[in-house]
């Protein structure tokens, strides 16, 4: 690819000496909240987001202010293991640097909101000496490996967890750009240290996202992803993955070129150096044949499209010396959450409440925030957290469990958790206004009293008890997996939202748009007038999904 | 012998006078003539010499420097040998010899002198000496706008007198339209010196009725708080139009605020007062109204005023800051016509003064202010002061009226020259004028901002403006002091530390050192510079640094 075709983010990347760029500059010059253009870039890979908050735009215009800028920054958590030390430190630090709420992100990590500039690096230094960091949680590079949640849903499912460290560890960049400028630790002497020859200085063209599923729950959205592993299990014994490519949910509206894509599965791999060889030559393969000079794109799945399959599987093939074995049968039926209280094999016991869109806080319905501090005092359990947005008091042994309770009690969790309808506790939304940079409409703000006006028309239809899984994102990006949805809203404008159907209940078909562009009034007329009708015509345990296909309502 | 053209002139010129404007010009060319420029009998002249005078002059504004600067140059013409000296610059222990001892002083505020003046007033006071040799006279200036109208001028003259110095000519107090008084003084001081009628100067034009400060009538165009929401402070950003108004950067505008209806009203129907009922005030008829509602301090007044009031109603009542609505309810006065006298007893309110943020160079026809709307509070209740509040609550389409304060002390040096400004909370207000002019003007000299505040968020007064000039190269250096963002206080004062070299380097280099802003950080930062001076181990004695800045105009305070 010639040098005058890259997209500027590519040249920022190779000349950021390994992404160092003018980040210590930028964050040395008080005069503005913000950093250079260039260094916007750079600090995603270093697990953060300059963002606005762009209700407040306007007004600090007008008062000759610059915009409210503030940081996100992301944690990476393979697996989404969490230990109660750490769970304290993390709300310890969101109270003194951040907007004080926890937000669960759909990838099994935390995040925290509205960092000043001023206070990034002491929020890294306090991380960092609970043995938590943000590396490459953001930015063209390989994110979060994400993991089925729940223990209880194999006796290996501790295997498979590990197994999500090692991927994690194998495609971490080897730049000491984020101990020098956060950490303040030495500059390096010799920067052949740094040298990396998986991601060189140019990284990927794109994010690269990797999950393991464990049929039949497919929790993680395993096909969502640019590499998806979908463990194989025969009598408790791990045989290995299936491999699927080309997952990635975001498109643009307008331009006909993007579009979502579910991953293809194109074989098995078994025998974890075998396995660990494939995961690695997808990358470079992604590294050297990614679009870099479109970013919208540049995903993997555009890569996988424009080379095809069968050539993508010869080029595994040839940089890894062995061919892919046939994929092997597996079959998902679930896609969700273990509300309560569940054993696993190992009898130690986990329970999952309800956390609406992620965000741990207290607010005048449960006093959540306080609660999981509480809970954590007692340092009898580790935090799971799931991509459904949700966290799981974990590895709870018999004789703590009480303990748990009695907090869970005092705090009404449970109540709570149980109040919860079921459209709630599979629904999804993406942060949005009024940080996101992205975002057209709302979400996360949104979505509950959305919700809470959709409830009584599946009441009215019998519908209460029905899992429906119903997603809402700001904009077509799809970080809420609104695309494999059974009611699925993508944000068009402020109030506007896509109206999405015909997605199935275990994430393995896309939904297709239903009507453009709703307002409240028409989303609630048009599901109001669906629901009545599923309810009179639907077949047998038909789910909503697979009756809007079948009724060929998209 | 004359141009056709001159004879014209000449014709057109006598036609237009009356018959004693015409005698009046046949005696001034008889003058001419005979070699002084006076229309009278010249006097045989006296030489003045031998005589030794010091003209010493406190200034805040700049106006008492002129005249003092005008009456050395007019004495040097009577032969007089006169040595024109700034109060702050003035060796105390010069006073015991000093023969002919003439003082020009300004007051401000509540009567206070200026603070170039504040040693010498304070030293005069302190007794404990005898100035039995000394003669001396007093030109007071004022503004009878003020309650305390030329004040210090009037304590000076008299602590001179206690001291034993003897008074060659009563003290001359001038408003702000000060010409002709302060020559009709100096007049007066040179015949008593040299015991000549001084010749008429072209200065002393025939006599120009005194139209005082020119008041201008302006449109809110703008009223914004440039504080974000959280911040415990309000500072507003006010745009005012007016076609005519003239300002350079460095003045300040001034306005004397209305009292609030509600209170005058109250009073009225307290004290039984016919509204309508006119007074004379300051040579102009006003009704009790008028009196109430634009022309005396009601709302905060001094001690002295409630000391009167307690004396006029026979009670005895605490000192409190407190409000002349809330004395006659308190104190009822016997009926109207009791409070009538005392109506007569209140002092004039006070003008607020803005250091004006705009330049006429780029924003023609418009005055810009930066107010901070003062809250305080009485007896654990929030009060806001009366002429901020009401400015900060004016809308948009509201008019205002306002005069011009100008101040010569506060000017920018040439466009060649570098300047650091020093301006945090609204100290920033002429710094904005400042820079506005020095880009419209394309100045090549350097530009170098402090700015603090308490919290960068919701506190950054003009952030967009300033990052703009930093952006455009009109700003060379800003350095930002948020005191409330981290466990430890960080001041402008600590900015100039950490910058020391760089800071010492300018000065060297002969830029001007602006502070505008609370007195008490002035005084920091004057700490402050005078330990890097002595630091930079180039300066031996700092105090004499700085004192060479300021005899030079190189360091320029306008500090509340």
């Amino acid at each position: 690819m010639s040098e005058s075709n890259l997209s500027a983010i590519e040249k920022v990347k190779q000349s950021s000496d390994s992404l160092r760029g003018t980040i210590r500059e930028g964050l040395a010059n008080e005069v503005t909240g913000a950093i250079s253009e260039d260094d916007k870039a750079l600090v995603k890979f270093h697990g953060m987001y300059l963002q606005d908050d762009r209700d407040r735009r306007e007004e600090r215009a007008e008062k000759k202010l610059e915009r409210l800028y503030s940081f996100m920054i992301r944690l990476r958590l393979p697996g989404g293991l969490l230990s109660a030390d750490q769970w304290l430190a993390t709300q310890h630090i969101a109270g003194e640097h951040s907007t004080g709420i926890i937000k669960i992100t759909t990838r099994q990590t935390i995040q925290l909101h509205g960092l000043y500039k001023s206070h990034i690096k002491p929020t890294i230094q306090a991380f960092n000496e609970s043995k938590l960091h943000s590396i490459a949680t953001c930015g063209d590079i390989n994110r979060n490996v994400i993991c089925a949640a729940h223990p209880q849903q194999s006796p290996i499912h501790k295997q498979i967890h590990d197994f999500a460290f090692k991927i994690n560890e194998l495609l971490l960049p080897k730049t000491k750009a984020y101990y020098e400028i956060w950490l303040d630790e030495e500059k390096l002497v010799d920067k052949k240290d740094e040298e990396d020859p998986l991601y060189q200085d140019r990284y990927l063209p794109r994010k690269f996202k990797i999950a393991l599923a464990i049929p039949p729950n497919n929790d993680v959205d395993v096909f969502g992803n640019d590499l998806g592993l979908i463990a194989i299990i025969e009598n408790n014994q791990l045989k290995g993955y299936n491999i699927a490519i080309g997952g990635g949910l975001s498109s643009t509206h307008g331009n006909p070129a993007t579009y979502p894509r579910l991953a293809t599965v194109i074989g098995f791999v078994s025998g974890e150096e075998k396995i660990l060889k494939t995961i690695y030559e997808i990358v470079t393969i992604q590294r050297d044949y990614g679009n870099r000079s479109d970013r919208s794109l540049a995903r993997l799945k555009y890569t996988v499209d424009k080379m095809g399959i069968e050539w993508f599987k010869t080029e595994i093939a040839r940089r890894t010396g062995s061919v892919l074995e046939k994929e092997k049968p597996f079959q998902f039926t679930d896609r969700k959450d273990y509300y309560g209280w569940f054993r696993n094999a190992d009898k130690l016991w986990y329970y999952t409440p309800f956390i609406e869109n992620g965000r741990v806080r207290d607010d005048e319905k449960v006093a959540l925030k306080t609660a999981l501090y509480e809970i954590a005092e007692t340092r009898k359990l580790n935090f799971r957290f799931t991509a459904n947005q949700n966290v799981i008091l974990a590895d709870i042994r018999e004789e703590d469990k009480n303990s748990i309770q009695k907090i869970l009690n005092k705090y009404h969790i449970e109540e709570y958790t149980d109040s919860i309808s079921s459209l709630r506790k599979n629904s999804m939304a993406c942060v949005a206004l009024n940080t996101c940079p992205l975002a057209f409409a709302e979400a996360q703000r949104y979505l509950p009293s959305l919700i809470s006006k959709i409830e009584p028309l599946l009441r009215k239809n019998g519908l209460q008890e029905e899992d429906i899984i119903l997603r809402m994102t700001g904009c077509p990006n799809g970080c809420a997996r609104s695309y494999i949805a059974e009611i699925g809203f993508v944000g068009t404008a402020l109030g506007k939202y896509n109206l999405q159907l015909g997605g199935d209940h275990t994430g393995m078909r896309l939904n297709k748009v239903y009507k453009e562009s709703l307002e409240e009034p028409a989303i609630l007329q048009e599901l109001d007038q669906l629901f009545a009708r599923f309810a009179s015509e639907r077949m047998e345990r038909e789910t909503f999904g697979d009756f809007a296909l079948r009724k060929q309502l998209v | 012998m004359i141009s056709p053209e001159k004879k014209k002139q000449i014709s057109e010129f006598i036609d237009s006078l009356d018959k004693q404007e015409q005698i009046w010009t046949n005696g001034f060319l008889e003058g001419v003539l005979n070699g002084t420029a006076s229309p009278v009998s010249p006097v045989p002249k006296v030489s003045g010499e031998n005589k030794k005078i010091t003209i010493a002059y406190g200034t805040e504004s700049g106006n008492s420097k002129k005249i003092a600067n005008l009456f050395a140059s007019r004495a040097k013409q009577e032969g007089i040998h006169a040595k024109l000296v700034s109060l702050d610059q003035y060796r105390l222990t010069d006073l015991p010899k000093e023969e002919y001892f003439l003082t020009v002083i300004s007051t401000q505020g509540e009567g206070e002198p200026p603070s170039s003046a504040k040693k010498f007033y304070d030293h005069i006071h302190q007794n404990g000496f005898k100035l039995p040799k000394l003669k001396y006279g007093v030109l007071a200036l004022g503004d009878t706008s003020y309650p305390m109208f030329c004040k210090a001028g009037e304590d000076v003259d008299h602590q001179l007198g206690n001291l034993g110095g003897e008074r060659i000519v009563e003290i001359q107090r001038c408003d702000v339209d000060f010409e002709n008084e302060a020559h009709s003084w100096m007049n007066n001081v040179i015949q008593k010196i040299s015991g000549i009628q001084p010749a008429a100067q072209p200065l002393a034009k025939p006599v120009k009725k005194s139209s005082g400060k020119k008041i201008y009538q302006g449109e809110i165009l703008t009223n914004i708080n440039l504080n974000d929401r959280g911040s415990s402070k309000k500072t507003h950003h006010i745009e005012i139009a007016c076609e005519e108004v003239y300002y350079k950067p460095g003045d300040s505008l001034g306005i004397v605020p209305h009292n609030p209806i509600a209170a005058v009203e109250a009073i009225i129907a307290f004290t039984g007062i016919d509204a309508e009922r006119t007074f004379v005030h300051r040579n102009e008829t006003c009704t009790a109204y008028e009196l109430l509602h634009k022309k005396l301090n009601i709302v905060y007044l001094p001690e002295r005023v409630v000391a009167k009031y307690a004396a006029h109603v026979g009670l005895e009542i605490q000192s409190v800051k407190t409000g002349l609505l809330d004395l006659v309810k308190r104190y009822p006065v016997k009926d109207a016509a009791h409070f009538e006298i005392f109506l007569q007893q209140l002092e004039p309110t006070t003008p607020r003064l803005y250091s004006i943020s705009s330049s006429l160079e780029t924003v023609d026809g418009e005055v810009h202010l930066t107010v901070a709307r003062d809250a305080f509070s009485i007896e654990e209740e929030l009060k806001y002061g009366l002429c901020s509040d009401h400015l900060c609550s004016l809308q948009a389409g509201a008019k205002i009226d306002f005069y011009i304060h100008h101040n010569d002390q506060f000017r920018l040096p040439d466009d060649d020259k570098d300047v650091i400004m020093i301006g945090p909370g609204t100290g920033i207000a002429p710094f904005r004028a400042f820079l506005s002019e020095r880009e419209s003007a394309g100045a090549r000299g350097r530009n170098w901002l402090f700015y603090g505040d308490q919290h960068f968020t919701s506190d950054f007064l003009y952030q967009t403006e300033l990052q703009q000039w930093m952006d455009n190269g009109v700003l060379h250096e800003l350095d930002v002091a948020f005191s409330r963002d981290q466990s430890g206080k960080i001041y402008v004062q600590d900015k100039i530390r950490q910058r020391a070299a760089d800071f010492f380097q300018w000065l060297e280099n002969g830029a001007t050192l602006y502070v505008c802003g609370a007195k008490k950080m002035s005084e920091d930062v004057e700490k402050t510079i005078l330990e890097l001076v002595k630091k930079s181990g180039l300066q031996e004695d700092a105090e004499t640094y700085l004192n060479e800045l300021k005899t030079s105009g190189r360091y320029l305070k306008d500090v509340y």
